[in-house]
């Protein structure tokens, strides 16, 4: 199996080739270039059988073993909100309320920013049981209250890093350096994408601002640049480039493209180099994506009952609208859609940094459209082979952070790596379950407790893919999203 | 995956491994390095290698692999294969016995090779790459020279390397293919060598000359041009990780582009590749070092720092030295040095702690992640400059050379730095975001262990814009120690975060040794959650000399004005540890940081010998270990990497990994023989090299390929046509803004920001943005482009530029729809549109006549009748429609209404534009062939 991997893309590329020379290259008519293609599999077209699509990195290929769920959608807060306000209900924490925080829990630990001995801090939200499951959720979120039965709660994540850019980048890309591929880049390489229209891999972000480890957080690390996440944008282009200068019509660009294909077919004539064939197709893809993504990226005909169920407002910037837009590009057959959403760090320095004011506003702005999108999922029949992500880089620690060691005019809660919650659904996963569970404060988990390493495993395991098996070759060693971690979390699986 | 797919690229690669190497040597003896490893690298090693050692048993050494395994016998007996349990695995008819474990059992031809290779005493072999390349002769040369000359024949081959190229050839039963036409073959010359293709006026002096060395002459003028250094930076910033941005959440500037800039001169002046890689190592240790020097060292400051609030910067000190550790074996050594990090290799023969041997001599570097980018080089105004000169010359004059050194580095550095995280024991008072020392009225903080010996001034770097004076107690061991003493730290306009101090110094009292320190701060005017003062930094002094010597207060004065001036330029550089701040280096369990073994001193893996014992065991000694003839893999990785970007694959494909697990070399005599001629006579000068691979009959042929052929060699790895390979980003932008006449040819400084569209850089906690270049800035090339981590410029990235996040040895090509977009759609390519167009419509006669011009200039090449014909249909078309749509064709052109002056035509203008857009976008174009 030596460099298997490391030749992939280039070794795939010339295999297409020789399959295109043996099989595709008589009676090339320009005109017909199109569909020519489309019957030899070269853009991928629907088609599940992988050993058809060898050309097209992004071509539907299979997973390892048969799976549940066909797409991911991944709904990042970050900032990281707090477990104590939302899922993770600590009676008994409320009852040390304003209590100096014993010194056991702050031996040979590191905070971001608590300095000396913070306060206890009970939560701010109220909770109570909700669904069959009868799932502790608090009040912040009342809209997810009523599909509590659809989710599964993971109550004692933990993590490494308590600084917000390393801590996405391990969520996101397995290692907390830049360099890694993100999971939407495994995921698309290992599994195309439907759509040969659309990109693969689409990233949507609102609150104003990226995440805070940018665009690495969707980037391709070491494998091909095609897998990288596209991030689609509600101002401007929708994908950059993808509308035509001012004066070029729709058919202009079309003359354009058949003039450049014509003379690239020539080219190709005299030096029958298959890069040219393959850039002759790219041009044609470039084609219809100019139509399929201002399509798909356009809520503005959706009906009014939807806008409705989401709060969506066509237009603007929004997580409401970013959750509409997903659901629209899985059901149009896009593999990964990541959603960020900014501004969830509350660390009480200010009214709109508090865990119960700011995260509060957070949760009504994000509560009903995250639930609009699983109910919509479910109605559409799609939710059993999507699979749903919600959740932070961290969690927040039961004191009340005491910047500088100072009481905060706001409630506050630091950067804490020892629990955190987050919730998986639909395609793969148990409904109405929870796993893990923290101590009576929730500072740490005791049972079931579960690493980022675990949850990617488990994404991974949803999709069809063993993490430990799914490796590329770089730098002289395979490497996998989990590195040498990780563990599906099986409990979690339906 | 795909199996048949995975089987047919690894029965390849098997093949061409065996068809390579299997022909050297007496074929009885089995050789370790090119018949044995390969088969314990895919088969056993896994389970048996640097990082499992199942049973008991690794064959990653010999030493481990003829040891007792868990069986209590050794697996392997040389000579006695009958009794070797390593062999009878391999066919035991038990499944949970036979080896390897649970998969496919071996070959017949492979059992026979180990079982052989036990027999013959299971001798231990070194990998090709890890012993020195040998003076290889040239095959058949001169054989035929006479014969050919005696019939009036002409050889093929130009220069030394055809011959290797054309004994494979043979050997593959394949036939070299003509020379390139001559226009074709100098925009690939010239794009090669300087990244640009070649103006209209070269193009026409190239063609007319029919002079026999008329392809050298343009080669030689190609060589000299000072675009060549820009070209060749690109590849080398790569792997460099240079930026123009410290990376992470805030990702804020940085100012290193004066690296970037002695990268191209260094390209530029045809300096030594072990001079180049010395400098940038270690130039700040070579004797009296010069500012290019110190520069230079910038090189392994292009690390990441982190600015986020909270962040450990000891952790992240940790992270940029180990990238530095991995980056300098991938980019010099062409080695995977990472996975060492946590355990022994798993494939070579390095070891666990071989790598913190290594990673001691980058230990020492006075950078420790802070903020402001610490140490770096201060480059002084020019009225500074003139003070410095004062400076120098008087404590020359009055002290002697050394103090007028020792003072010129302190004002160019302000070093040794003590910086605020050497903080701890706060009362009333912190480490804010875990990097500003903030106290409080009253509130103290212990610097431990400042290393005081012989120092007499205290230096403090500060700000105070409370309003009121500050004061700062030092006391002795403890809060209420015994007073050092008690300094007034006045209010100052000046005192960021991160920069802007004021500076004042004070006398202590004599101390020795190092010391704990205890810092009082009082201010009885700032608010109780109030700093009463920002501190930046310490510095310890000694005396300033010469007292007692006439203009002693204006020397000392001018040091002082030197410290406080804002420098012009700042660049962070490599600064080595003082002996009192040295660290010591310990190896990391499993690869943590945290937890920490047993101590290292500064060595190079024992496979490679170990570091000379005449070499300084610092940066320095090991940059001329690496830069010698000596070391195995230097050479080669070099050689091998200019090759690739001629090429378009190296002679070893995989640039990053010379190791038993990359690709075997498709040529392995000629890298040999390049690789020593490099050094031995071309004395590690690029240019030399390059112009050998350029003159070559290999280099020069047509790059038409055939069926039989791709079928033979899909890859190009024989060579028998020449190279066709898509550009590279940088190398597409700057072609089409020479083709359109846009391009400025200015060279150097700042780095700049030619349009981009709005909302690339969205980073949390900045307030950075992209503000559009002025004039000729916005059309420089594309090694100029401000290069921000968090946000790279997305035409480049779209072209598979690297993010620069840590070293990319090998730009992977790929051919995407958003590529086609972007040389359609962005504004920039629109613009060197209409700029082609007009040159187009510049040129006398009909619309054929003009397209004739534009493919031209783009091709360097005379466009066939068809591809006139589909141009010109598409003009006649689109020059319709415009004509219809008058209003569509001035948006292409962005004319406005009052514009005083128009293009005379404009449908014909807008229609062109089209036409030239088309070219710019052709395959052919964004192609070398």
């Amino acid at each position: 199996m030596k460099i298997y991997e490391e030749a992939q893309t280039t070794a795939l590329n010339f295999e297409t080739r020789r399959h295109f020379l043996k099989q595709c290259t008589t009676g090339l008519g320009m005109m017909a270039m199109g569909s020519f293609l489309q019957s030899c599999n070269f853009l991928g077209g629907n088609t599940s059988d992988p050993l058809a699509n060898t050309g097209n990195p992004l071509a539907p290929k299979l997973p390892q073993f048969a799976a549940k769920a066909k797409s991911v959608i991944y709904i990042h807060m970050a900032g990281a909100p707090s477990q104590l306000e939302l899922f993770d209900y600590k009676p008994e924490l409320e009852k040390l309320h304003g209590q100096l925080c014993p010194q056991s829990l702050l031996e040979g630990k590191k905070f971001a920013f608590i300095r000396g001995v913070p306060k206890m801090l009970g939560t701010r939200a109220k909770f109570s049981q909700h669904g069959q499951s009868g799932a502790w959720i608090s009040d912040m979120v009342p809209y997810l209250q009523t599909v509590a039965d659809e989710v599964s709660f993971l109550k004692a994540m933990y993590t490494d890093q308590f600084n917000h850019a390393p801590a996405q980048l391990l969520m996101h890309t397995g290692s907390a350096r830049l360099g890694r591929p993100s999971i939407g880049s495994w995921v698309t390489y290992g599994l195309g994408s439907e759509n040969a229209n659309l990109p693969g891999y689409v990233v949507l972000a609102s609150g104003g601002k990226n995440p805070d480890a940018g665009k690495s957080a969707w980037g391709s690390g070491f494998l091909p640049s095609v897998y990288q996440g596209v991030q689609c944008r509600s101002k401007g282009d929708p994908v950059l480039y993808i509308s035509n200068p001012d004066g070029v019509s729709g058919d202009l660009r079309k003359q354009s493209i058949e003039a450049i294909n014509a003379i690239n077919q020539k080219e190709y004539e005299e030096f029958k180099d298959p890069e040219t064939l393959a850039r002759i197709s790219q041009y044609e893809m470039a084609f219809r994506m100019q139509t399929s993504v201002p399509e798909v990226m356009d809520i503005k005909n959706e009906p009014e009952y939807i806008h409705k169920m989401y709060g969506t407002k066509p237009g603007e910037e929004s997580f409401a609208n970013n959750c509409l837009l997903a659901r629209k590009l899985v059901e149009q057959g896009v593999r990964f859609v990541q959603l960020f959403d900014w501004g969830w760090d509350t660390h009480g320095t200010g009214k709109h940094e508090s865990v119960d004011i700011g995260l509060k506003e957070k949760c009504m702005e994000s509560d009903q459209p995250v639930t609009a999108l699983l109910m919509d999922l479910k109605q559409r029949g799609l939710l059993d082979e999507t699979l749903v992500v919600w959740g932070g880089e961290f969690g927040r620690t039961p004191m009340q952070e005491n910047r500088g060691g100072l009481t905060q005019a706001f409630y506050g809660r630091d950067h804490h790596t020892e629990a955190f919650s987050v919730w998986m659904a639909g395609g793969g996963v148990k409904k109405g379950y929870s796993h893990g569970e923290t101590d009576e404060i929730g500072y740490s988990g005791i049972k079931g407790r579960t690493s980022v390493f675990d949850l990617q495993a488990t994404i991974m395991q949803c999709l069809g893919f063993d993490h430990e098996k799914f490796t590329y070759q770089f730098q002289g060693r395979p490497f996998r999203l989990t590195d040498v971690h990780g563990s599906v979390i099986k409990e979690i699986l339906a | 995956m795909n199996i048949s797919k995975i089987l047919y690229i690894t029965a390849g690669i098997g093949a061409l491994a065996v068809g390579y190497f299997a022909l050297s040597g007496n074929s009885d003896e089995i050789d370790y390095s090119t018949q044995v490893k390969p088969i314990l690298n895919k088969n056993c090693i896994a389970c048996h290698g640097g990082v499992k050692k199942q049973g008991g048993f690794s064959v990653l050494f010999r030493e481990e692999a003829l040891g007792k395994t868990k069986s209590g016998k050794p697996a392997i007996i040389p000579g006695d294969p009958e009794h070797s349990d390593f062999i009878a695995r391999l066919s035991h008819s038990d499944p949970e016995e036979r080896m390897p474990y649970k998969t496919a059992p071996l070959k017949k031809e492979e059992i026979e090779i180990l079982t052989k290779w036990v027999k013959q005493g299971a001798k231990w072999g070194e990998h090709w790459a890890f012993t020195r390349p040998k003076e290889i002769e040239v095959p058949n040369k001169g054989m035929f020279a006479g014969f050919f000359s005696w019939f009036g024949g002409k050889k093929w081959e130009k220069n030394d390397i055809d011959y290797f190229v054309s004994d494979k050839l043979e050997k593959e039963g394949l036939k070299h293919a003509d020379q390139a036409e001559k226009g074709v073959l100098l925009r690939r010359v010239s794009l090669d060598l300087i990244g640009l293709p070649p103006t209209e006026k070269q193009l026409n002096d190239f063609l007319a000359d029919n002079s026999d060395d008329a392809y050298e002459k343009a080669v030689d003028q190609l060589l000299k041009s000072p675009q060549f250094g820009e070209r060749w930076a690109g590849l080398w910033l790569d792997m460099a990780r240079y930026s123009d941005s410290k990376g992470y959440e805030k990702d804020e500037g940085r100012s290193i582009w004066k690296y970037r800039d002695y990268v191209i001169k260094a390209f530029n002046d045809n300096m030594p590749y072990n001079q180049f890689l010395t400098e940038q190592l270690a130039g700040d240790l070579l004797p009296n070092p010069t500012k290019s020097q110190y520069i230079a060292t910038a090189f392994h400051r292009n690390t990441m720092n982190n600015d986020e609030g909270g962040t450990d910067d000891e952790e992240f000190r940790t992270a940029a030295l180990l990238d530095r550790v991995n980056t300098t074996w991938e980019m010099f050594q062409g080695t995977t040095f990472a996975c060492v990090q946590c355990h022994s290799h798993p494939y070579d023969p390095i070891r666990h702690d071989e790598y913190y041997k290594y990673l001691a001599f980058f230990n020492n570097t006075r950078d420790e992640d802070v903020p402001d980018d610490s140490p770096f080089l201060r480059e002084f105004k020019s009225e500074d400059s003139t003070k410095l000169v004062a400076l120098k010359t008087w404590l020359k004059t009055n002290v002697s050379d050394k103090a007028s050194a020792e003072y010129e580095q302190k004002v160019r550095f302000l070093e040794p730095k003590i910086h605020p995280h050497w903080g701890d024991q706060f009362v009333n008072g912190f480490l804010a975001d875990n990097k500003y020392l903030s106290v409080r009225n009253g509130g103290t903080v212990r610097f431990k262990q400042m290393p005081v010996e012989g120092k007499t001034r205290l230096m403090v770097a500060y700000g105070n814009k409370t309003g009121a004076p500050t004061r700062m107690e030092v006391h002795l061991g403890s809060p209420d120690g015994k007073q050092l003493m008690s300094i007034r730290l006045d209010t100052t306009g000046k005192g960021g975060w991160t920069n802007s101090w004021d500076y004042k110094v004070f006398d202590l009292p004599k101390l020795s040794g190092k010391q704990d320190w205890f810092l009082k701060f009082t201010n009885p005017k700032v608010k109780p959650e109030e700093s009463t003062c920002v501190i930046g930094y310490f510095i310890l002094l000694d005396d300033f000399p010469g007292k007692g010597k006439s203009g002693y207060e204006t020397g000392q004065q001018m040091f002082m004005d030197l410290v406080r001036t804002d420098p012009a330029i700042t660049t962070p550089v490599m600064f080595e540890n003082p002996a009192d701040f040295t660290r010591k280096t310990q190896v990391f369990d499993r690869g943590s940081w945290l937890t920490k073994g047993k101590e290292v001193q500064p060595d190079v893996p024992k496979i490679f010998g170990g570091l000379p014992g005449n070499l300084p065991r610092n940066r320095l000694g090991l940059a001329k270990w690496l830069g010698s003839k000596e070391n195995p893999l230097t050479a080669r990785v070099a050689v091998n990497r200019f090759w690739e970007q001629i090429f378009g694959v190296g002679l070893v494909e995989t640039l990053e990994d010379f190791g038993t697990q990359g690709f075997t070399p498709s040529n392995p005599e000629l890298l040999d023989f390049l690789a020593t001629r490099f050094m031995n006579e071309y004395n590690w000068q690029p240019k030399e090299l390059l112009k050998e691979i350029v003159m070559s009959a290999t280099y020069q042929q047509n790059s038409k390929a055939n069926a039989a052929l791709l079928e033979k060699d899909p890859m190009n790895r024989f060579l028998a046509r020449g190279p066709r390979v898509r550009l590279n980003a940088e190398q597409i932008r700057d072609q089409a803004l020479l083709v359109s006449g846009l391009l400025s040819y200015k060279m150097y400084g700042k780095s700049v920001m030619p349009y981009q569209p709005d909302g690339i850089w969205n980073s949390p906690y900045s307030g950075m943005s992209w503000r559009l270049s002025d004039g000729e800035d916005q059309w420089r090339r594309a090694v100029y482009t401000y290069w921000r981590r968090s946000g790279p410029y997305p035409s480049l990235m779209t072209f598979d530029g690297g993010s620069r996040e840590v070293c990319l040895a090998r730009r992977i090509r790929t051919n995407t729809p958003l590529q086609a977009l972007t040389t359609m759609n962005d504004p920039v390519y629109v613009e060197c549109s209409r700029f082609l167009a007009k040159r187009m419509l510049q040129e006398n006669g009909d619309t054929e006549a003009q397209i004739r011009k534009g493919y031209r200039l783009a091709l360097s090449r005379d466009i066939t009748p068809q591809k006139l014909e589909v141009l010109l249909s598409f003009y006649q078309n689109t020059y319709k429609t415009y004509q219809q749509k008058p209003k569509e064709a001035d948006k292409l052109l962005g004319i406005c209404k009052d514009d005083a002056i128009k293009p005379k035509n404009i449908p014909s203008t807008a229609a062109m534009t089209m036409v030239a857009s088309a070219i710019l976008n052709l395959d052919e174009f964004i192609t070398k062939q």
